[in-house]
């Protein structure tokens, strides 16, 4: 247990672990409710990833998990609770809807406007929360929450006014045919390719450049950084602008790369969760951008196998809620007992 | 570590087991049979409308036809597609009913995308979404003006000076409700005059453009926007306010409630006038009637249509888009949904209250079924029988034809009709 080897392993061994009592907690559940668990997990499985339309459709709703899931897990490695994603990504749909929905550009220019404008309207939402803790040392999870809500009511604001579609009150107007990432299949489009490639820059920013090694020493040790000499200040900028950046990405997936509407509800109902799914995301995937997207996959084939437990085995959907979250719940917990003692050491 | 691989290796043993020899209860569509999937959107059931009217139209099918009912309800509205492919894809599934206008662009796409299946969607027409696909449109500007009319009658009789109605957001579908209930409280307060030679008391001598309140809220979901607009609906002495906004319109029974509290009342006056199910249960003896908009007769006749296999010639017929109201046919045979709720519509949407407190753990029902009924028949023999012989007459006369309400779906239209009918 002691090699290299093994302690590599280890992440994966504990995530097994992991996954397979929160799949025996959730037949537990079933069974109490007289369900049959072994009918039920196949049809999730086979339905989220038994065919090529079920795996299409799983990578549709994993796509703007990996962005979402970057926005905590970089933030968690500078020593920071950013639960900002949410609001970021509500910020970033709106930008995408804006350079989408009402710019003229030609095909193939207008989509990466889109998306680039997106991210940095992301980014400036972080930015206050970024500030604040920087100069005046207030606690990241009081301000990204209060600026969840302000993007949440800002959103639905601009919705009903001026990117509002008349005569169709349920969502703002939709992205242009120019600005629409192509799709593969389903609803999942080439904008996940965008999301995986920004996944493995965040990767390399993080591993291999020097404000990556800044930012991962500010988080494991601020003390030992600061005697180093490392800013952490900027350390902490650069967290809440990459992770503004990832979650402006998420909101935008769902806008230039998400048939069949291509827009926002007025609800928000297609954008609501994704910063706080990431967060349960990144945690399964060890906070690392790279463990992200493939827990970004298992998460998006739980949303959508989910169905099926109702469908072919008539499982509640409520009941599938819940089984999916004590999956996630229990996937989870290898990476939150470090957080949590680490939080507690602080206090 | 390795224990604990053990453990849990030992706990999937069990559960696999367990699982096993488990005898479930078979699947809601097994192979073989046929059934109908009800696809819902994000407000999901226990809404006590829409999508629950939307299920009891599907049972009541189930129960006659022989079908089976298979739901997917949606959490997101992502999940839209998805739902509706999951259910297209089933070869047992004879239709896929599409709750509400919202699944709109979904189903466009995904009707396309499968041919062969029929598809069903409720308040949206067949916009160009092929000869597999039944709109089904209500004529609410009809139940609109009837409501509209007994609430006037009623002002009369109780010598308010005003009705009001508060509205959700602004939409054409809304500009119909708006429309129909004004010019119903214009005709019914003529109706008076003949009636009785004389000006209807207090509300007839109110300037036309005071006489009916209304208020776009926004919202169809914010209670408080609801309550805010009908609290001065009150003050300023409306009678009764009608709620075209949803759950956001159950703000103005909030608003009845709060003032039948202050004021010790046990029945109203004041009222408010409820919309789409038949809501004369919430806060009963203070509800004088609902508009009600039969979804669950759109589910059931797009189900009797898919049984009897003449789904596609009916939409061939109608052009893909069906027209449920007052006194509409479907291939000649009487096909209606739209109606003033009556004491006997009470028990399905008590029914449906309890089903909602099985479904969702709350306690929906304000009081036993039998004290509502009690309440709701004494508010109405309060009322003098000449309001509801007027409302009759109305409805008489809309289903023959002799009587046209107007249809509003335009701006133009809606400020042609404001003129006539008070700008409120």
């Amino acid at each position: 247990m002691r090699s290299p080897l093994a302690a590599s392993f280890r992440p994966i061994v504990e995530s097994g672990v992991a996954v397979s009592i929160g799949i025996v907690a959730g037949g537990l559940l079933m069974l109490a409710f007289g369900y049959n668990p072994i009918r039920a997990y196949v049809a999730l499985f086979t339905g989220a990833f038994g065919s090529v339309a079920g795996i299409l459709e799983s990578l549709a709703f994993a796509t703007p998990l990996m962005a979402s899931a970057v926005t905590f897990a970089v933030g968690v490695r500078a020593s920071l609770f950013n639960i900002g994603a949410e609001g970021q990504a509500y910020v970033g749909a709106i930008g995408a809807i804006i350079v989408g929905g009402t710019v003229l550009f030609p095909p193939g220019v207008h989509p990466v406007a889109a998306t680039i404008f997106a991210m940095c309207l992301g980014a400036a939402w972080a930015l206050p929360a970024a500030i604040l803790k920087v100069w005046r040392g207030v606690h990241e999870v009081v301000s990204t929450i209060m600026l969840n809500w302000i993007a949440f009511w800002l959103a639905t604001y601009l919705i009903r006014t001026y990117l509002g579609e008349p005569g169709r009150a349920e969502r703002a107007i939709p992205a242009l045919p120019t600005a629409r990432y192509p799709v593969i299949g389903e609803t999942l489009t080439a904008i996940i390719f965008v999301t995986v490639c920004f996944c493995l820059l965040v990767t390399i920013l993080l591993w291999r450049t020097g404000i990556g090694f800044e930012l991962r020493l500010v988080g494991d040790n601020p003390e030992a950084a600061k005697y180093a000499g490392a800013s952490g200040r900027r350390a902490i900028l650069v967290s809440f602008l990459v992770g503004g950046l990832a979650a402006g990405l998420a909101g935008a997936t769902q806008i230039l790369g998400r048939p069949p509407s291509w827009t926002l509800y007025a609800t928000l109902g297609n954008v609501l969760n994704l910063g706080f799914d990431g967060i349960a995301v990144a945690l399964i995937g060890r906070n690392h951008p790279i463990g992200g997207i493939f827990a970004a996959i298992f998460y998006g084939g739980l949303l959508h196998g989910g169905r099926f437990m109702e469908f072919q085995v008539g499982v509640a959907s409520e009941l599938v809620e819940a089984i999916n979250g004590i999956i996630v719940i229990a996937l989870a917990i290898p990476e939150i007992v470090p957080i949590l003692r680490r939080m507690w050491v602080r206090l | 570590m390795q224990g604990i691989v053990i453990i849990v290796l030992v706990l999937i043993a069990a559960a696999a087991v367990a699982g096993y020899y488990f005898i479930a209860a078979p699947p809601p569509c097994p192979s073989g049979s046929k059934c109908i999937a009800i696809v819902t959107d994000v407000n999901g059931r226990g809404d006590l409308a829409f999508n629950d009217m939307a299920f009891a139209g599907a049972d009541a099918a189930a129960k006659d036809f022989g079908v089976k009912v298979v739901e997917l309800i949606s959490r997101k509205d992502s999940d839209y597609v998805p739902n509706l492919e999951t259910a297209a894809k089933d070869p047992n599934i004879i239709l896929v009913v599409a709750v509400g206008f919202l699944l709109a662009d979904a189903l466009n796409a995904t009707a396309h995308k499968y041919p062969d299946k029929n598809f069903m969607i409720i308040d949206y027409p067949n916009l160009n979404f092929g000869p597999n696909v039944m709109g089904i449109v209500y004529e609410e500007h009809k139940g609109s003006a009837i409501v509209g009319a007994i609430a006037a009658l009623a002002a009369a009789h109780y010598g308010y000076a005003r009705i009001g109605a508060v509205l959700g957001m602004e939409i054409p579908l809304l500009y119909k409700f708006e429309i129909g209930y004004k010019w119903g409280a214009d005709w019914a307060l003529k109706w008076y005059q003949a009636k009785f030679s004389k000006t209807a008391p207090v509300i007839g001598d109110t300037p036309i453009n005071e006489r009916v309140l209304s208020t776009y809220t926004g919202s169809f979901s914010d209670i408080v926007k609801g309550y805010e607009a009908a609290k001065p609906m009150y003050e300023r002495g409306a009678l009764a306010v009608y709620n075209v906004a949803g759950q956001c319109g159950l703000g103005v029974a909030q608003a009845v409630k709060e003032i039948a509290e202050a004021k010790g009342l046990t029945m109203g006056p004041p009222f408010w006038i409820g919309v789409d199910a038949d809501q004369d249960w919430y806060v009963p003896g203070f509800t004088l009637v609902s508009a009600m908009k039969r979804v669950d007769k759109g589910v059931y006749l797009a189900a009797q249509l898919a049984v009897q296999g003449t789904f596609r010639q009916v939409v061939a017929e109608t052009g893909g888009t069906v027209v449920l109201g007052m006194g509409t046919t479907v291939s000649g045979a009487p096909a209606e949904g739209i109606s003033v709720s009556t004491l006997d519509d009470l028990d399905l949407f008590i029914q449906m209250g309890v089903k909602a407190k099985e479904l969702t753990g709350k306690d929906v029902l304000p009081m036993s079924a039998d004290e509502i009924k009690s309440k709701v028949a004494a508010m109405r023999n309060a009322l003098p029988s000449w309001i509801w012989d007027a409302a009759k007459e109305l409805e008489e006369g809309i289903k023959n034809g002799q009587i046209e309400v107007p249809m509003v779906m335009t701006e133009e239209d809606l400020a042609k009709w404001r003129a006539i009918v008070g700008t409120g």
